[in-house]
């Protein structure tokens, strides 16, 4: 039940609460990102030049129109929705199943958490380059392993581009998945399942009718904060195929990231960049009411 | 208690201060780390050793990561910054940073310039100024298995099969060449019979290795086909990339992905990847930048290839044998603390002696003179010099400021159409519209 | 059966371990052997291993690995920190008293939407401005940016689903907001706090962009400090993978800490029964 910020305060509530809870960030938020926030919206409506990045030049929502006419942005667009997809997918499907098939191994030996979080610890960059190493064709494990199976491909030819880096981008970040569904799911309490066995419950009917439902906020929050970040992939994907071959592999980010810097057309980026914040405001408030809901009531 | 605090606050204020106020005497120079600074750092060592000494300056190197180091370069200068004085400008994005760069003509006076190639010092000109002293030249050499070659020119039996594949695939009968001498169909017709895909024979599983990932430098690479067959960016000021000279190029490359002369991953090289499989004897000729010569034919680190290695210049089009050149140089940082002593070691960098130096570190400086004279520590030396004068192109809108964009999109289409996204004349079409674009700026 | 079962988890375990790390392994091995065999083909898997790499990035004289990892730490746990002590009590306004949540968080969450890269050159300029370049806290500040959506979104999923019970009892009881937060909630959270410390941890040791271009010579944090040897001309492939592997023991040091700091606090009986 969420009172709106201010208004009807409960009972016991200091006076200032609102304010020393929140007030830190609010001025943190404020001091840190408002010039960024301010310069950005006026480089999205204005044409500007690293020349000349204290004097952008006012053309109103010329860049906005020039983004959305572009092909790129939408195949950028349409690559970033799909590999987002696939992945967070893919991720909580993993990771639900070993945190259902690990947790009383973990329960007793917490430490053992610490080898599954470790793929999330190579920064993407890195670990792109050494994927270049591992994928090359002639001195690469990766190709030797697969020729063994009868497979002789390329795995970053047109065919198969898509599928390596989201294979990367799986396997380096199901561990997020495992973390925080393992979090909420080693908080469901005993005595609800007890009391389900007691009643003569199986295996089953206790995951579905008690584990499932009380997983599904952890699983929309999870599953939200990697969809948003495998919108946003970028590092490793740079790295090993440039976007290419062609645009094949040309992420939102990297879509953004050319036009920046590459082209120099700091405004239409901006601009595309501001539309994806637009896209993304829309899609959370519909998200929002869902996943403050919870398990409550 | 208070002012303790207060005191910090200005100490801690101050201290940035301080510290980018330029001391009299230190230059630093940008710079990316690899073989190239390795290099630059004796020269530096012997600079502040010499004249370094009489005139009371030290000179620092300043290392951005190559990842993301134009990005880096770029948002430093537009941002005014002084961090530091000399900063490393290559050909391509001299035009984007020329803005915030002093031209060196007053350090580098005519007598020294003519100790350069010329087309080097043309790769760092805009608007006829010069913006950088060239310390490293790159050019293309057409590598080449010189046994494999040599087997080729003398064994009748191949050479049969030669004339029946360059017949089968090429419609015509072509004798096999020496490789100075190689046409690009000569070229290709090599790169088939070398292949296992099209000759079973074959000693080598692919006759050539292509690098077609969207990068720039594999535009640099691949426009020899352009310029030797007559064409350029632009014609009379308009693009011209979708000329016929363009459609041949493109189409060389084309052949031999179709054909798998070059391994199928090809799409994805760059510079590592075709030294690799060159490296390990699966490709019979490359095209590739002169910088890998040295690590190929090192017999500790390139056993099975070191010592069998030929160099020619890119095949011949319609204009002749022709090969992109670029250059590294070092440029004056306008916004700059310390000009006077930059411009003094600016001006001994230029110097046959810096050169010199350079060139014994490993480096490639484009001073025929030099290059000649170290012959026997660099087999490639003489070859770099000759090619650059006699093959070097700067293509016309190579140093502007549109130069990367530029490259940029032509390296999107053009990998795309390699790779069998779009065809030809969708590749072409795109590319011209968007070479326009960049142009307009 | 309970046995079967059990070690069948453990090679469900090892066999995710594996998989999920190959990367990480292969990188291991690649730091371990000569460039030749690195180079070999077909790659080889029996190998004399060497130390060389490691040598050679703890001790190229261009190259000062050691204060890198250390500007990384710094970097990583004072962005850590601030975004623990922002984002807790803010967490617990939105969760538990319901400001801001219609207001700041939506703001906040959708920050993560945004590629970083827009935010480079005004960042940069800002730090100039302040003498934040490079500088350990202007990174650190950026780290605390970057990972407070996150945080914000874990703590509050978590925090709402904490019983009311004990809370009221605690008001009832005459206790303030603070004493609240501090004595009972921050126990029962630590699951979830140490959760956030560590994914915070990781993605600010993993920030590569604002370390490359808000850093020169001072703060420059071991993801930039790297890729030192991928040159021009190739990947120097034995150090890099060296350089990966040293960079990566940190992070995998304070999960392992953090592990038995936590298992120690639910073995106690903090979690809510």
């Amino acid at each position: 039940m969420a009172s709106a910020a201010g208004i009807g305060r409960r009972p016991y509530e200091g006076r200032w609460d609102g304010l020393w809870l929140l007030g830190p960030l609010l001025l943190f938020l404020a001091l840190l990102l408002g010039f960024p926030a301010v310069a950005n919206l006026v480089y999205s409506l204005s044409e500007v030049r690293f020349t000349g990045l204290w004097s952008p030049r006012w053309v109103g929502l010329d860049n906005y129109a020039t983004v959305l006419a572009d092909p790129a942005f939408w195949g950028a667009v349409g690559f970033s929705a799909r590999f987002a997809v696939v992945v967070t997918v893919a991720q909580l499907l993993l990771g639900f199943a070993l945190v259902l098939a690990l947790d009383p191994l973990i329960a007793k030996r917490r430490w053992l958490m610490a080898f599954l979080l470790l793929p999330m610890m190579v920064s993407p960059a890195l670990l792109g380059v050494m994927y270049r190493l591992m994928l090359n064709d002639f001195v690469g494990v990766i190709p030797q392993y697969l020729q063994l199976v009868g497979f002789s491909g390329n795995l970053l030819d047109a065919d198969w581009a898509f599928t390596t880096v989201a294979v990367i981008e799986v396997l380096q970040w199901t561990p997020f998945a495992v973390l925080a569904l393992l979090t909420a799911y080693q908080a469901i309490p005993g005595e609800l399942v007890e009391a389900a066995r007691i009643d003569g419950a199986g295996s089953w009917s206790v995951f579905r009718r008690i584990t499932l439902p009380l997983m599904v906020p952890a699983l929309a929050i999870t599953g939200f904060i990697r969809f948003i970040d495998s919108f946003r992939v970028f590092d490793h994907i740079y790295v090993l195929t440039g976007g290419g071959p062609g645009t094949l592999t040309q992420s939102l980010s990297i879509y953004i990231y050319r036009t920046f810097f590459q082209q120099e057309r700091i405004g239409p980026a901006v601009a595309a960049s501001m539309l994806l914040l637009l896209a993304s405001i829309v899609v959370l408030r519909l998200l929002m009411a869902q996943m403050l809901r919870g398990s409550r009531g | 208690m208070t002012n303790i605090l207060r005191k910090t606050l200005l100490a801690g204020l101050a201290l940035p201060l301080l510290s980018s106020a330029a001391m009299a005497g230190e230059v630093t120079l940008l710079f990316w780390p690899g073989p190239e600074s390795e290099a630059m750092q004796k020269v530096l060592d012997a600079y502040n050793a010499g004249p370094g000494k009489t005139d009371g300056i030290t000179v620092k190197q300043l290392l951005f990561s190559r990842q993301g180091y134009f990005e880096k370069e770029q948002a430093d200068l537009a941002a005014g910054s002084s961090e530091f004085d000399l900063a490393l400008v290559t050909t391509y994005t001299l035009g984007r940073y020329a803005p915030y760069l002093d031209p060196i003509d007053a350090q580098v006076p005519a007598e020294v310039k003519a100790a350069f190639a010329p087309v080097s010092l043309q790769s760092l000109t805009l608007d006829g100024k010069l913006y950088g002293v060239p310390t490293d030249i790159s050019v293309h050499f057409l590598y080449y298995r010189k046994d494999l070659v040599d087997r080729l020119l003398s064994d009748t039996e191949w050479q049969k099969r030669y004339a029946a594949i360059a017949k089968e695939k090429l419609g015509r009968e072509m004798q096999p060449k020496a490789p100075d001498d190689w046409s690009w169909d000569d070229w290709i017709a090599a790169a088939l019979f070398f292949s296992a895909a099209d000759n079973p024979d074959s000693p080598t599983r692919f006759g050539t290795v292509l690098q077609m990932k969207n990068l720039i430098f594999n535009i640099m690479l691949w426009q020899a086909t352009l310029v030797s067959n007559g064409g350029d960016w632009l014609a009379d000021g308009r693009p011209a990339i979708d000329g016929p000279a363009a459609r041949t190029g493109l189409q060389v490359y084309k052949t031999l992905i179709d054909a798998k002369a070059t391994p199928p991953g090809s799409i994805s090289y760059e510079y590592p990847e075709a030294n690799a499989a060159f490296q390990a004897g699966q490709a019979a000729t490359m095209l590739q930048w002169n910088a890998a010569f040295n690590e190929l034919n090192d017999p500790a680190k390139s056993p099975t290839v070191a010592g069998k290695i030929g160099l020619a210049p890119l095949p011949a089009g319609s204009a002749g044998h022709k090969s992109h050149v670029h250059s590294l140089g070092i440029g004056l940082n306008t916004a700059s603390k310390n000009k006077a002593d930059a411009g003094k070691v600016v001006a001994w960098l230029a110097t046959k002696d810096a050169m010199t130096v350079y060139a014994q570190a490993g480096g490639t400086p484009p001073v025929p003179e030099i290059l000649k004279s170290m012959a026997a520590a660099r087999p490639e030396f003489p070859l770099v010099g000759d090619f650059v004068d006699r093959y070097g192109f700067v293509v016309t809108g190579g140093t502007a400021a549109y130069a990367v964009p530029v490259y940029e999109v032509l390296a999107e289409k053009f990998s795309a159409f390699w790779a069998g996204q779009i065809d030809l004349d969708t590749a072409l079409k795109q590319a011209a519209e968007g070479m326009a674009e960049r142009i307009k700026g | 059966m309970t046995r079967l079962v059990a070690g069948l988890r453990w090679v469900v375990f090892l066999l995710a371990v594996l998989i999920l790390n190959i990367p990480v392994i292969v990188t291991l091995l690649t730091s371990l052997k000569t460039t030749l065999d690195i180079n070999a083909y077909p790659p080889v898997w029996l190998f004399a291993p060497t130390l060389e790499h490691y040598g050679t990035v703890l001790t190229d004289p261009a190259l000062d690995f050691p204060r890198y990892l250390m500007n990384s730490t710094v970097i990583a746990l004072g962005g850590t920190v601030l975004a623990l002590g922002l984002g807790v009590p803010a967490a617990y306004a939105m969760a538990k008293l319901g400001k801001g949540t219609t207001t700041i968080l939506p703001v906040v969450t959708n920050l993560r939407a945004l590629p970083l890269v827009i935010f480079a050159i005004p960042f940069y300029l800002l730090y100039q401005a302040l003498g934040l370049l490079d500088t350990r806290l202007g990174l650190a500040l950026i780290s605390c940016i970057i990972n407070l959506p996150l945080a914000l979104i874990l703590l509050v999923g978590f925090l709402q689903d904490l019983p009311q019970e004990i809370e009221e009892a605690a008001r009832v009881d005459g206790a303030s907001t603070f004493a609240v937060l501090r004595h009972i909630v921050l126990p029962l959270a630590r699951p979830v706090l140490v959760a956030v410390a560590i994914l915070s941890f990781i993605y600010s040791w993993n920030e590569f962009l604002f370390g490359l271009i808000l850093s020169t010579r001072n703060a420059v944090p071991v993801t930039v400090g790297a890729t030192f040897f991928i040159t021009s001309w190739g990947v120097k492939w034995g150090a890099t993978a060296a350089a990966m592997m040293l960079s990566v023991l940190p992070p995998l040091l304070l999960g392992l800490v953090s592990y038995r700091y936590l298992g120690r606090a639910m073995l106690a009986g903090a979690v809510k029964g």
